[in-house]
């Protein structure tokens, strides 16, 4: 391959969206009438279906511990991912174990958040020890629920335990408690020993 | 069509021919040789091209092994088209090839038979094509992404896993189709540098 710089390089901002599919039919030719006569930006668009490869790769192994959307576990079930679901919704403890045929366990976290400009999840254990965290969460208004997903893996190293979920919100600058549950996880089970 | 190809394997040496030799060099070079006695120039010509069109194929047929079956015959259509003197103007090579793979992918499901006869027609023991960019490991790669903002994440993942659009993507954030495509091409840009891969351009 030639070493050639490229005198008129595509900027990579139209690669992820040639590649995303949100060009137009001309600007796609385009694209690709420059990438068949430039081997730079050949290598620059290769790069992009690397990454895009990657990123599916990562969720289809179910190893995303984010926030997720019924859209996602929707094509996660499709392609064989075992996800188990918990609601989180009012008080009680809600008893919880994972499997070791999961591979994604799903909190459906429910509340209210009118008015909050971002959300942000804390599960800690009994012992004070960070699960996880995801900050900046944004919501719609009028959203009434946010799935935070878990890879099973992660969770099976976990000692039986209590976890505390702590929902916080930013609303007007300041950050205030939305929601919070608890639940007594069992540990990780499979279904023939029952025990770890 | 002109006479059946055979293309050898050859392992190209870039001692062989500089490496500033354009594309429309080595085409010439192969449209101006006696029928197959331009073997390395036909390899080279695979091995620059046979990854564009795999990404074209990628990118319009949404299937890795029929990706594959696309850049072989683009590139086979190719060589044979250049022994045969059948490429008007060799200097352009790669809009010639883009247009072939326009051509074999929009007929691509039509046309089973048609690549079945192709592969027959043509005997080609092996090709050396260039190979997909290397993987990244796995785990790095999951790393960076949850080292990412929640909502880039999300972006990057509805975009290249669940394969929606910006606009489908801005209405389920309450956010501008806009808004979505800045977000995704720097985040997919952060995840770039952290999982070490280096830009695709030369330095």
């Amino acid at each position: 391959m030639t070493t050639t710089r490229c005198p008129a390089p595509i900027g990579f901002a139209d690669v992820v969206d040639y590649w995303a599919g949100d060009l137009s039919r001309a600007e796609e030719d385009r694209i690709e009438e420059h990438v068949f006569a430039c081997a730079d930006c050949a290598r620059e668009l290769a790069s992009a279906e690397a990454l895009s490869r990657e990123i599916a790769s990562v969720a289809r192994e179910g190893r995303l511990h984010s926030v997720v959307t019924d859209a996602m576990l929707n094509r996660l079930a499709a392609d064989g991912v075992r996800i188990r679901t918990y609601t989180l919704d009012g008080s009680g403890i809600i008893p919880c174990a994972v499997w070791a045929d999961d591979d994604l366990v799903v909190s459906r976290i429910r509340a209210n958040f009118d008015d909050a400009d971002s959300v942000t999840i804390v599960a800690r254990q009994a012992s004070g020890a960070e699960i996880s965290r995801v900050s900046d969460v944004s919501v719609r208004p009028g959203q009434r629920e946010i799935l935070n997903a878990f890879s099973a893996a992660h969770l099976r190293a976990l000692p039986a335990t209590r976890v505390d979920v702590v929902v916080t919100a930013q609303i007007g600058g300041s950050e205030r408690t939305i929601a919070e549950y608890t639940l007594e996880h069992a540990g990780a089970f499979d279904r023939l020993g029952g025990g770890r | 069509m002109g006479t059946a190809a055979s293309v050898a394997l050859m392992h190209w040496s870039a001692d062989a021919r500089p490496l500033t030799t354009s594309d429309g060099e080595l085409a010439m070079a192969i449209a101006s040789a006696p029928p197959g006695a331009a073997e390395a120039e036909e390899s080279e010509l695979y091995r620059r091209f046979a990854h564009r069109v795999r990404l074209y194929g990628l990118k319009h047929l949404r299937d890795g092994a029929a990706a594959d079956d696309l850049a072989q015959q683009v590139l086979l259509v190719t060589i044979e088209r250049l022994r045969a003197g059948e490429v008007r103007n060799p200097g352009e090579i790669g809009s010639f090839i883009l247009g072939t793979s326009r051509m074999l992918a929009d007929s691509i499901g039509r046309k089973a038979r048609r690549r079945e006869k192709l592969t027959a027609q043509f005997h080609v023991p092996e090709l050396y094509a260039e190979p997909a960019l290397a993987s990244n490991d796995l785990e790095v790669v999951e790393r960076c992404l949850h080292g990412l903002a929640e909502r880039d994440r999300r972006v990057l993942v509805l975009t290249f896993y669940v394969e929606k659009t910006s606009s489908e993507i801005a209405s389920e954030l309450g956010v501008t189709a806009t808004v979505v495509r800045v977000a995704r091409h720097r985040a997919l840009e952060r995840l770039r540098e952290c999982v070490g891969q280096p830009a695709g351009r030369t330095a």
